[in-house]
């Protein structure tokens, strides 16, 4: 299994697949929506972390997209926006998390499978 | 005394009886001066003696060097001689600006006019003083006052993105933070890192840097200062304000961004044209929001003697009846806005000896404002 993580943010990125691996996980980064669409997709016991500011796709719309898969990798939302914010992109999606950065790690290898 | 004829504007010799004159002087709200061919003061009317601290019959008979500061003391008499010599005028016939010294030893800001009188006597010249320490004091207020309201649309524009620039703060921060549990979780437990220990370090130093880097920018954006005048290309300042101005912009927008060839630099208060940009990208963006693909133009150019700087942005325009006030204070359309973003920026940039035009646009195409400023001197001619 892998963990997907879809964030423009380089720094926020790479920090975040340092720590994953770490942890145990193997880990495929994208910078865009469109670019996890270009690679091998996500499998049903895979997790993809979707960072809900992204140029281009919106993360709203990645979000929508990977949970009408048949089978559906789980879904976690990293932002740094505000809770308005996040209501309104998100209106009727039920994603696996959401998370708000300043990311803590424990609670994100907490709503991950285990390694 | 043929070759010594008077010049056209030479007044005629006063026909009232002197005593008559002197009340008309002392009525005059103008200080007046009359001196003779040496400097010597001949006439010295009570307006004077208040602007000056001095009784006419301390004044009467002293070389009118009395009541200047040293420095045009010194180059007065010259003046004078190299007149009567020469006939060049530096002063007569036209009004300027000099300084006063007051009996206290106050130097102050004195509008003086000078006329020439050909008298039984010989030639007389007539000054008309106006101190013009009031006109000052106001004109100062006024500056006070209107970097005042510059600071604080600052500081508004500034609150309005404190959301933004929470969650820009936030991206550094995340990747800090995790760089660091990374490190902290193999340390715990056991995991041998020491060979990539050197570069998260350094990575985490670059992110608590960039962090450091957001604040410190915010704050050269929102502190008081005084203005200033640098000589500086404007495309990097242009640049660095439209960074500020996407900090955390929610909704993504094109940004086609068409810098300028060979433009000539421009002098300028740098955070005061940044503040003219954030202004209208932001005021771009706020008008495009509603479009399905929304994108702005900023284009520079040089332009005769000047630099201009355009945002064109592809939102609906501006309706014709908003086009009167636009640049006024508090017209706003907006729910949130103050309606200082315009009518402060225009300021500015008249401030600098340029302005802020609007091509209004409408069915179909968005507004597009124009700062214009003049090309600063080129460096050989500065010195
Ligand atoms: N690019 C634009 N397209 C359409 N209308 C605009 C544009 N720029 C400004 N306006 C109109 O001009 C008005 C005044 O703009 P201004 O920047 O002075 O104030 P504001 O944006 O409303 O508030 P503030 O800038 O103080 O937050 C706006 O409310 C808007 O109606
Ligand atoms: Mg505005």
């Amino acid at each position: 299994m892998r963990v997907h993580v879809v964030e423009d943010d380089a720094g926020v990125s790479d920090s975040l697949a340092l720590i994953l691996r770490n942890i145990g996980h193997s880990v495929v980064s994208h910078r865009d929506a469109e670019s996890l669409f270009k690679g091998p997709l996500p499998e049903a016991g895979d997790a993809v972390i979707v960072d809900l500011s992204l140029p281009g796709i919106s993360g709203a719309h990645l979000v929508r997209w990977l949970l009408n898969l048949a089978a559906p990798p789980r879904v976690v939302v990293i932002t740094g926006q505000s809770q308005g914010f996040i209501d309104h992109q998100l209106r009727g999606l039920v994603p696996d998390g959401v998370m708000r950065k300043p990311l803590d790690v424990d609670a994100i290898a907490g709503v991950l499978p285990a390694p | 005394m043929k070759d010594f004829a008077p010049p056209a504007e030479a007044l005629r010799p006063p026909t009232v009886s002197e005593a008559r004159l002197l009340s008309v002087l002392d009525t005059a709200a103008d200080g007046i001066i009359v001196i003779d061919e040496h400097a010597r003061i001949l006439i010295f009317n009570k307006a004077c003696e208040t602007m000056f601290g001095l009784s006419a019959a301390e004044a009467v008979g002293q070389n009118v060097k009395l009541v200047m500061p040293t420095q045009y003391a010194r180059d007065h008499d010259a003046y004078v001689g190299s007149y009567i010599s020469t006939g060049v005028k530096k002063i007569i016939g036209i009004g300027r600006e000099v300084q006063g010294l007051h009996a206290d030893g106050t130097v102050f800001p004195l509008e003086l006019s000078v006329g020439e009188a050909a008298t039984p006597d010989g030639r007389q010249f007539i000054g008309i003083l106006r101190d013009l320490r009031p006109r000052k004091e106001s004109e100062q207020r006024l500056a006070d006052l209107q970097s005042e309201l510059v600071h604080l649309a600052r500081v508004s524009a500034i609150d309005e993105m404190g959301a933004a620039i929470a969650h820009e703060l936030n991206q550094p921060l995340t990747a800090l933070m995790l760089y660091l549990q990374a490190i902290r979780r193999a340390h715990s437990r056991g995991v041998d890192i020491v060979t990539v220990l050197g570069d998260i370090l350094d990575k985490a130093a670059g992110e608590a840097e960039r962090a450091g880097h957001i604040i410190q920018r915010m704050r050269q954006f929102v502190e008081k200062r005084d203005p200033e005048r640098h000589v500086r290309p404007l495309d990097p300042l242009i640049d660095e304000a439209i960074d500020l101005t996407l900090l955390g912009q929610r909704h993504r927008i094109r940004i086609d961004r068409q810098p300028g060839v060979d433009l000539p630099p421009v002098s300028v208060d740098p955070v005061q044209i940044q503040q003219i940009v954030v202004n209208l990208v932001r005021n771009a963006i706020e008008a495009a929001a509603g479009v399905a693909d929304p994108a702005i133009r900023i284009r520079t150019r040089a332009s005769e003697s000047s630099v201009v700087l355009e945002v064109q942005d592809n939102g609906p325009g501006i309706a014709p009846e908003a086009l009167p006030k636009l640049f006024e204070a508090f017209a706003s359309s907006k729910r949130r806005g103050m309606g200082l973003g315009l009518a402060i920026s225009r300021t500015i940039a008249q401030n600098h000896g340029g302005d802020l035009l609007v091509d209004p646009g409408g069915n179909g195409s968005g507004a597009c404002f124009s700062l214009v400023l003049p090309a600063a001197a080129m460096p050989d001619e500065v010195g």
